[in-house]
C-alpha cells in the first residue's frame, strides 16, 4: 500500500528578534536588534499509510503545528523532504490542494454571519465538486455529523461544539484523501470533545481517509488513534502503537481527593504514590491496573468528600519516555 | 499625578515600536507636499493668483497645515468609542482614574511623539522646497504661533472628547464622527484657506470655533494677523465652553451607561 | 486559458452572491455609507469650485473637465471595491490572527481569493454613483466629442483598475515583511485621493515619479482625458504599457512576499 504521507529529515528553523525591555530598549531597537534562531523541527521522519489515523502528540511548542503547516503547504521547511499523496506540499499545486483539508481548532473558516449552508455552497465552487457528488456528500455528512438543524443558523449563533462540527463538514465536502486536524478539541467542553472524536472516528472508518491529528490531550489520541507519534522540542521521541505507549509510559492515573474532615493519617501510601497531601487534600499516582480497586478502598476507608480520576499529564509521559 | 506620568511613559514606548512607520510617515508626507507643490505651481504659473496669497505663502500654508493636522487634531475619540462600545469602559469606572484626564494624558504623550516626527519631517521637506517656504519676520510672531498651537491642541482634544462622549447615546457614532470630522476639517481651513471661500462661508467660518484649529495659527505664522490677542481671548472662551461641555457629557454619559447596563 | 477564465468568472459570481448576502445583513449601514460618500464628493466639488472661483484653469483643465476627473476617481474606486479593495484592507488582520493560512491552502490564487473574500458593493457605492453622475454632468458641458471616446473611456477605466490592483498588491505585500499595517492602507487611500488632480500639473522629475512609480498622475487623468478628447495617442499607449507593467510587477511582488511569509511565519 503506497504511503499517503512521507516525511524525511524534515527541519524548520525560525529567526526572531529580541527586544530589550524599557524605553532604552525601544530606542535601541529602532537601530539594531539581536537576531535569534529557534529550531522548531530538528529533522523528523515518519511515513503514514493510506487510511491510517495517526495522532501527533506533544506539549505546546513541540513542533506539531509547524509540521502540519509544512504538510499543508503553508510553510517551507528549512531542510529535508516531504510528500503527501505524491505531491510536494509547499508547491501548493491546486491538484494537491483539492485532495486534502486542514482544520485548525479555533480558527474559523466558515463565514461568520451567514448560515453554514452558504459556506458549504461556496466551498463546492472553490473545490470544483460536481453537483451530484456534492449533494451526496452533503447529505451523508449532515447525517453523520448530525447538523441537520444547524444548516440554516448563522455561524456566529452556534456554540463552539456545533461550529466545529460544521467546520469539519465544510472540510470534508470535497472528499479529501488526507485530513489534517490541528487541535480540533481545544476550547471545547468534554462532551463536545467526545462527540467530535466519535465523528472523526466514524468518518475514517467509512471513508478510509488518512487522518493526522495533533493534540495535547492524551485522551483524544488514546480514543481515536491506533498509532501515535510523540514529538518534543522538534524531535520525535516515540512512534508506535498507542497501546504500547499507554502500557509502557502512561500506566498510571492520578487520583485527587478532598476530605470531608481533616485527615492527618500517613496511610495514604498504600493506595498509591503520594504526590501531594495536606490536611484537606491529597493527590496520588496509582497504577491503571489497580485503580478500580484503589478507589473503592479509598472510598471505603477514608473520609472522602470528593474524588476524581485523571489522566497523567502528557508532560509526565514524555518525561518518562526520556527516562 | 504620578499615574498619569507613567501612563505617558507607556504610551510613548508603544509608539516607538516600529521604525517602518517612521519611514512611511516621512515618505507619505513628502509625497503629499510634493503633489500640492505641483498643483499650486501649475495654477500660479498661468499667471493667475489665488486670493491674496503668494505662491510661497500658499505652499507654506499647506506644509503647516499638514504639520498641524498631526499635532493639533486628536484621535483619542476612536479609542473612546471602542472603549465604550466594547464595554471596557467598565474597567475605568472601577479604577481611581479620571476618564477625561486619562485620555488627555494619552493625547498629549502621543502628540509629543508626533511633534518630534513632524519636526524632523518638516525640516527635511523644507530644505528641499526652501524656495517656496516663507518664514516669520518677527520673534513675536513665532511666539504667538506657538501659543496658538498649544491652545489649539487643548481645544481640539476637548472637541474630540465630546464627540467620543456621543457614543453613550448614538449607536452609529462612527459614521456620525466621519461626517462631523469632515465638516470640522472644512471649517478649520484644513482643505483650503478660509479667506479663499466665498463671502458667505467666510462669515459662517468666523462664528465657528473650528477656525482656531488650523486657519488661525497659520494666519499668525504668515503674518496676516495684526493683533492676535483679542482672538486669543475668544479662543480661551471656547476652550472653557468645551471643557464644561466635556464634563457635563461625561457625567451624563456615565449615568446613561450604567442605566443601560453596559 | 479560457478554462481558467471561466472558472474565475464562476468563482466571482459565487463570491459576489455570498458577499451580497452578507452585506444585506448590515442593511442599515448601507444608507449611511451612501450618504457619507455623497457628502465627501460634494465637499470635493465645492473645493474645486472655490479654486475655480479664483482661477480659470488648472494646468489647462476647465471646471467641467475637472468634474469629469473627480467623477472618474469615484468610478475607479467603486470598481476596485467591487473586485478586491475591501478584501485587501483586511490582510493585516488575517496575518495577525493567523487566518491568512486559509488562503494559502485553497486551490485559488491567494491574491484573487483575498480580494473576493470581501467584495463590497456598499462601501463605495455612493461615490461610484456620484462618479457616474459627475461624469455625465461634465460630459454634457463638453464642446466637442465623438463616439470613439466611449469605448476608449471604458478601456482606460479597466487599465486604471489594473494599475490600482497592481499598486495595491505591491503596497499590501509589505505586510508580509513588516508586521504593522495600519499606515499601508492609508497610503493606498491617499493614492486615490491625490489622483483627483489633473496629471498635467506635474513637470520634470515629478512627472516621471507620478506617472511611472506612483501613477497618481495617470490613474484618473488618462480615462478622463480620453473622454474629454485631451488624450494623445503616444501617451495612451504608454498608459496601457504602464497598466500591464503594474499588474505584472504587483503579481510578482505578491508571489515573492508569500514565499517569504511561508518560510518565516511561526
Amino acid at each position: 500500500m503506497p504511503n499517503s504521507i512521507h516525511v524525511k529529515e524534515l527541519r524548520k528553523s525560525f529567526d526572531y528578534f529580541r527586544k530589550e525591555p524599557g524605553l532604552a530598549g525601544s530606542l535601541k531597537s529602532l537601530f539594531w536588534r539581536e537576531k535569534l534562531y529557534n529550531e522548531a523541527l530538528k529533522g523528523i521522519s515518519f511515513d503514514i499509510a493510506e487510511g491510517e489515523l495517526v495522532g501527533f502528540l506533544g506539549p505546546n511548542g513541540a513542533g506539531k503545528t509547524t509540521t502540519l503547516k509544512i504538510l499543508s503547504g503553508i510553510l517551507y521547511p528549512t531542510g529535508g523532504e516531504a510528500s503527501v499523496l505524491g505531491h510536494v506540499p509547499w508547491k501548493r499545486e491546486p491538484a494537491y490542494q483539492k485532495q486534502f483539508s486542514i482544520v485548525m481548532g479555533q480558527k474559523n473558516q466558515l463565514w461568520w454571519d451567514l448560515p453554514a449552508q452558504e459556506s458549504f455552497t461556496l466551498n463546492r465552487e472553490i473545490y470544483e465538486v460536481d453537483e451530484a457528488a456534492y449533494r451526496h456528500n452533503l447529505s451523508e455528512l449532515t447525517e453523520l455529523f448530525d447538523i441537520k438543524d444547524l444548516l440554516d443558523v448563522p455561524v456566529r449563533k452556534l456554540s463552539m461544539g456545533q461550529r466545529m462540527k460544521c467546520e469539519l463538514v465544510a472540510a470534508l465536502l470535497h472528499s479529501p484523501k488526507v485530513l489534517f486536524l490541528d487541535e480540533p478539541s481545544i476550547g471545547l467542553d468534554i462532551i463536545s470533545q467526545d462527540k467530535i472524536i466519535n465523528y472523526i472516528e466514524e468518518y475514517n472508518r467509512l471513508k478510509k481517509t488518512t487522518v493526522l491529528l495533533t493534540s495535547h490531550y492524551m485522551r483524544d489520541v488514546e480514543r481515536l488513534c491506533k498509532r501515535v507519534i510523540v514529538i518534543n522540542h522538534g524531535a520525535i521521541i516515540y512512534d508506535g502503537s498507542v497501546k504500547d505507549l499507554m502500557t509502557t509510559y502512561a500506566d498510571h492515573k492520578i487520583i485527587r481527593l478532598r476530605f470531608s474532615s481533616e485527615f492527618a493519617g500517613n496511610g495514604l501510601g498504600k493506595y498509591g504514590e503520594v504526590i501531594e497531601s495536606d490536611k484537606l487534600h491529597a493527590v496520588l499516582r496509582t497504577e491503571r491496573r489497580t485503580i478500580a480497586m484503589a478507589t473503592s478502598r479509598i472510598l471505603n476507608d477514608l473520609p472522602v468528600d470528593d474524588l476524581s480520576v485523571e489522566d497523567v499529564e502528557i508532560e509526565d509521559v514524555i518525561k518518562k519516555i526520556f527516562a | 499625578m504620578k499615574k498619569y506620568i507613567s501612563l505617558f511613559h507607556i504610551n510613548w514606548q508603544n509608539s516607538l515600536q516600529y521604525r517602518f512607520s517612521l519611514v512611511v510617515y516621512i515618505g507619505g508626507y513628502s509625497i503629499y507636499i510634493g503633489v500640492l507643490l505641483y498643483l499650486w505651481s501649475a495654477i500660479y504659473s498661468e499667471g493667475q493668483s489665488v486670493g491674496n496669497y503668494t505662491l510661497s505663502q500658499l505652499i507654506t500654508y499647506y506644509i503647516l497645515q499638514l504639520m498641524i493636522n498631526s499635532i493639533i487634531f486628536s484621535f483619542v475619540s476612536w479609542d473612546v468609542i471602542d472603549n465604550i462600545k466594547t464595554g471596557n469602559f467598565s474597567n475605568f469606572l472601577t479604577k481611581p482614574l479620571d476618564y477625561y484626564m486619562y485620555w488627555f494624558t494619552i493625547n498629549i504623550s502621543g502628540k509629543m511623539l508626533e511633534a518630534v516626527f513632524i519636526m524632523i519631517t518638516a525640516g527635511i521637506i523644507s530644505i528641499f522646497v526652501s524656495d517656496y517656504v516663507s518664514f516669520p519676520q518677527h520673534l513675536s510672531t513665532l511666539i504667538y504661533f506657538i501659543i496658538s498651537i498649544i491652545l489649539g491642541i487643548i481645544l481640539a482634544f476637548e472637541m474630540d472628547f465630546c464627540i467620543g462622549m456621543i457614543t453613550f447615546w448614538l449607536t452609529q457614532v462612527r459614521t456620525f464622527k466621519y461626517m462631523l470630522q469632515t465638516m470640522i476639517l472644512f471649517f478649520a481651513g484644513a482643505m483650503l484657506p478660509l479667506d479663499l471661500f466665498p463671502p458667505l462661508l467666510i462669515k459662517l467660518a468666523e462664528f465657528l470655533p473650528f477656525r482656531y484649529l488650523v486657519y488661525f495659527p497659520i494666519s499668525i505664522y504668515l503674518g496676516k494677523v495684526e493683533n492676535p490677542l483679542p482672538s486669543f481671548a475668544i479662543l480661551i472662551v471656547w476652550i472653557i465652553l468645551f471643557l464644561v461641555l466635556s464634563r457635563i457629557l461625561l457625567v451624563r454619559g456615565i449615568r446613561r451607561y450604567e442605566a443601560v447596563g453596559a | 486559458m479560457i478554462r481558467v477564465l471561466k472558472r474565475y468568472m464562476r468563482l466571482y459570481k459565487a463570491f459576489f452572491y455570498q458577499c451580497l448576502k452578507e452585506d444585506m445583513i448590515y442593511r442599515s449601514n448601507f444608507l449611511t455609507l451612501v450618504i457619507m460618500d455623497i457628502g465627501f464628493v460634494c465637499v470635493s466639488i465645492i473645493l474645486f469650485k472655490v479654486i475655480y472661483g479664483h482661477v480659470n484653469t488648472i494646468a489647462g483643465w476647465t471646471f467641467n473637465q475637472s468634474v469629469i476627473l473627480i467623477g472618474t476617481v469615484g468610478i475607479v474606486r467603486e470598481m476596485a471595491y467591487l473586485t478586491f479593495r475591501r478584501g485587501f484592507l483586511e490582510l493585516g488582520n488575517h496575518i495577525r490572527t493567523g487566518t491568512f493560512d486559509m488562503f494559502m491552502v485553497r486551490p485559488i490564487a491567494s491574491g484573487i481569493h483575498l480580494g473576493m473574500r470581501h467584495l463590497s458593493i456598499s462601501e463605495s457605492f455612493g461615490e461610484g454613483m456620484m462618479g457616474v453622475a459627475l461624469v455625465i454632468y461634465g460630459f454634457i458641458h463638453l464642446d466637442t466629442w465623438s463616439w470613439i471616446i466611449f469605448p476608449l473611456y471604458i478601456l482606460f477605466l479597466l487599465n486604471s483598475l489594473m494599475i490600482y490592483y497592481g499598486f495595491s498588491l505591491i503596497i499590501n505585500s509589505i505586510v508580509f515583511w513588516v508586521v504593522k499595517s495600519q499606515e499601508l492602507n492609508t497610503v493606498v487611500y491617499f493614492f486615490m485621493e491625490t489622483s483627483r488632480y489633473p496629471g498635467d500639473i506635474y513637470r520634470g522629475i515629478g512627472k516621471v515619479i507620478f506617472t511611472f512609480i506612483i501613477p497618481i498622475g495617470i490613474i484618473a487623468t488618462v480615462p478622463a482625458s480620453a473622454l474629454t478628447g485631451r488624450l494623445g495617442f503616444n501617451f495612451a499607449v504608454l498608459s496601457l504599457f504602464i497598466g500591464i507593467s503594474f499588474l505584472c510587477a504587483g503579481l510578482f511582488v505578491w508571489k515573492m512576499s508569500i514565499e517569504h511569509y511561508s518560510s518565516a511565519s511561526g
